[in-house]
């Protein structure tokens, strides 16, 4: 029951091989097996978002999800946002419009709101607040993080690839 | 909050799942997890093997066939809202997809997993910790009722969105069972016992849920909880408009998902206007054992099951 096991997860696009039991969450694998601490650990029971992460281009809780189980996709995580020190355009927009206090719910509103964006680069304003409703905040308020997110949709003339991986993997 | 330990089997086919539970008698299904991990993080529940289905392949998708339409267990509730035949033939179980949690919840959660969430209880869904200053309550392997101040019972709520919706669409389930597949009505899931709320045995697997084409047509869902994205449904109530003979269901009201008959006997027969919802809308509440498993009162709870009744009939007036 106990047996640890090795899996490779594909994370960013890099390989890493990880060791877990099968009651790993995907979010215990990557903060402390890949050492991947962008991924917040909030209520840890699916309720507050900050654990949000990208498992094969759907926004998803890595805090309910087992490790075991997001081998073999394509998981991406705040730090495979910004390329070889570049911000993405959602992470430029919530720093320029102060969506961004203590910064602990970032990482799961920008994985939410970045999904939202590689599937429908033109959301409406009930269309983000609804994808983003869940993602829970104590310090903006959430209009600023609602601003940034449309300041992103507005200013891009092509919509780049929200999720692009750089060569050689991400930065 | 760390899982208990488990065996975690992964098979990649129908037929291997269904071998792994007929081999582990003892052992869960997951689907998408966002109800039976959270119970097993509280402790409420604590399998020592489960059987996930993330790998197995031909439980996902809507097919048509000439007079039905075949919801594979698996298929997400954000691939249901995102499906325009659904939201056009049954616009009550996209509108009910669509208010599971949060969106994360609905990437994640599919339509089998909603309808087999586990009952709900003030005293129960909570961490070891909160508990720990009480008596272990029967549902959670106790002797007590804490709501009802009583042994050997348990009034536990079903709080699941998509279930009335397919109440009212009278939907079934094809389940994979030791002697085979079966059918049965979404109601026939469900045991009407607090403690184990589903009437399944530990080798059924759901593999489908099946509308029939006739009950295409007008029908909605509307649900109250006190926050949208983060809460259960305090109420939530499910109409459907067929000619002459309305169905309503509730959800969150009593142990299990429910036909509000006496409602629905009211409204049969004569032209759906606002004057005759308006008129029948006080008997929303005849025949649910409403007991207080959540911080809100038992009057107000039959008040909203009047009010969202309403909410979702003027809807398809």
């Amino acid at each position: 029951m106990d047996e640890r096991r090795i899996l490779t997860l594909k994370i960013n696009g890099d390989p890493h091989e990880v060791v877990v039991t099968a009651n790993t969450t995907l979010l215990e694998a990557l903060r402390e097996k890949a050492f991947l601490t962008g991924t917040k650990r909030g209520c840890d029971l699916g309720a507050c978002g900050a654990c949000t992460v990208i498992l094969d281009g759907e926004a998803v809780l890595a805090c309910l999800t087992l490790a075991a189980a997001a081998e073999g996709c394509d998981i991406r995580t705040i730090e495979g946002l910004s390329i070889r020190g570049e911000l993405s355009p959602l992470q430029r927009a919530f720093v320029d419009h102060g969506a961004v206090q203590c910064g602990f719910c970032s990482p799961g509103f920008l994985m939410s709101a970045t999904a939202l964006l590689a599937e429908n680069p033109r959301p409406d304003r009930a269309e983000i607040k609804r994808t983003l409703a869940g993602n829970l905040c104590r310090c903006t308020g959430y209009a600023k993080i609602v601003e940034a997110v449309e300041a992103v949709v507005a200013d891009a003339g092509e919509i780049a690839d929200p999720l692009p991986i750089a060569a050689g993997g991400a930065a | 909050m760390r899982l208990p330990a488990f065996t975690y089997y992964q098979p990649t086919t129908v037929e291997e799942a269904h071998a792994a539970l007929i081999d582990h008698p003892g052992a869960r299904v997951l689907a998408g997890g966002t109800d039976l991990l959270v119970n097993m993080k509280h402790r409420v529940e604590s399998p020592e093997e489960l059987v996930g289905l993330s790998r197995v392949g031909g439980l996902r998708g809507v097919t048509r066939e000439p007079d039905r339409t075949v919801i594979g267990a698996r298929t997400t509730l954000k691939e249901i809202q995102k499906d325009a035949r659904l939201a056009a033939d049954f616009p009550a179980l996209v509108q009910a997809a669509g208010a599971v949690g949060s969106y994360r919840h609905q990437t994640m959660g599919t339509v089998a997993g909603n309808l087999c969430q586990n009952t709900r209880c003030r005293f129960f869904n909570q961490s070891l910790e909160w508990r720990s200053v009480r008596s272990l309550c029967y549902k959670a392997g106790g002797e007590h009722c804490h709501v009802m101040n009583k042994d050997g019972v348990c009034y536990s709520t079903y709080h699941g969105d998509v279930a009335p919706a397919l109440l009212v669409l009278d939907a079934q389930v094809r389940v994979l069972g030791a002697d085979g597949v079966r059918e049965i009505a979404v109601g026939d899931l469900y045991s009407g016992e607090g403690a184990a709320p589903l009437a399944l045995a530990p080798t059924d697997l759901i593999t489908a849920v099946i509308v029939p084409a006739s009950s295409a047509g007008p029908s909605a869902y509307r649900k109250h909880a006190l926050r949208g994205a983060i809460d259960f449904p305090q109420v939530g109530a499910a109409v459907w408009r067929g000619d002459g003979v309305p169905r309503v269901a509730f959800t969150a009201v009593d142990r299990a998902p429910q036909r509000a008959t006496v409602l629905e006997n009211a409204l049969a027969g004569a032209p759906f206007t606002e004057e005759l919802i308006q008129s029948v809308a006080s008997l929303a509440a005849k025949g649910a054992t409403i007991t207080r498993t959540t911080i809100i009162g038992v009057p107000h709870k039959r008040n909203l099951m009047s009010a969202l009744f309403l909410r979702a009939a003027s809807d398809i007036l």
